[in-house]
């Protein structure tokens, strides 16, 4: 009785420990997805606003 | 300035943010807490210091300007309060997202999350009025006066999770934090910051070009500004 009580406690502590391994929070890769793309976009898209805008682009064009 | 430097220094950015990428996505441990929702915090810190340091810049030059009064300091002071607001909206944007999956909730009115949000609606304020004053003097001296008075939030946002009860996490150091953790953030932060130069270099040249074409039409050159403004319509 004892010792498969402690093979169930053993156990649990096992699963425990696995989870806490890997973060309590489970999954949630598509917030990370996101987030990286939401910064990439900017990044490029501020790129190329800035590089459309230079000024050797702009020189000639009417005020 | 030699011209191949800025897309040198756009390439190297990118191709560091696609290692910084890799860093946070695969190199890094998972968090003992939030797992991988916390690779999260490699775009989201950095982009949020970048914010930081554009503002600083953006404060600086405000004060630089009302102090030596050149269009140069002008010009820096809009490039750097637009990559601010960038990086800003960014780090802000992550922020929510994080918020989700860990405290339920896309957005809360915690002390550093407001005083976040304060920043960005004072800096966005500050670039709708450069937008709606069109004589170059005043708006410059307006805007610098609004951007001192906005960068007022910036020291409460770093310490508002000191000075309140806050859900968001204290400023974490090497102490704290595994080892593999601290150099994927200072990698994606160098990446960032290599972007930050870029962009308001790039900002400051066109917003300088602006400022050119607009002193040299006779009917808004600024009073008292005359003897500063070369026959070619150069700034100083």
């Amino acid at each position: 009785m004892t010792s498969a009580w402690l093979l169930v406690l053993a156990q649990q502590a096992s699963d425990v420990s696995s989870r806490v391994g890997s973060g309590r929070i489970q999954g949630g890769w598509e917030y990370v997805w996101v987030s990286y793309a939401i910064t990439w976009g900017a990044l490029i898209l501020y790129t190329i606003f800035l590089w459309r805008r230079r000024p050797e682009a702009t020189t000639g064009q009417p005020e | 300035m030699r011209n191949w430097l800025r897309p040198a220094l756009a390439g190297v950015a990118f191709a560091m943010l696609g290692v910084g990428a890799f860093l946070g996505l695969s190199w890094a441990p998972p968090d003992r807490e939030m797992g991988d929702v916390q690779r999260i915090m490699y775009a989201h810190v950095p982009a949020v210091w970048m914010a930081l340091l554009a503002v600083t810049l953006n404060f600086v030059s405000s004060i630089a300007y009302l102090f030596k009064n050149t269009w140069k300091m002008d010009a820096l002071a809009e490039a750097s309060a637009e990559v601010g607001v960038l990086f800003g909206a960014v780090g802000v944007s992550l922020g929510a997202i994080w918020a989700r999956p860990t405290w339920g909730v896309w957005w809360t009115w915690d002390p550093r999350l407001t005083t976040a949000a304060i920043m960005l609606v004072s800096y966005a304020g500050y670039l709708a009025l450069r937008r709606f004053v069109e004589d170059p003097e005043r708006r410059a001296v307006w805007s610098a006066v609004v951007a001192i008075i906005s960068y007022v939030d910036v020291p409460i946002i770093w310490y508002s999770v000191k000075w309140w009860k806050s859900l968001h996490q204290v400023q974490s150091s090497e102490k704290t934090v595994d080892p593999q953790m601290v150099f994927a953030l200072r990698w994606n932060a160098f990446a960032l910051l290599g972007f930050l130069i870029f962009f308001i270099w790039s900002r400051y040249r066109i917003a300088l070009r602006e400022r050119e074409r607009e002193v040299a039409l006779p009917d808004v050159l600024p009073s008292g500004q005359a003897g500063r403004v070369e026959t070619s319509g150069a700034v100083r």
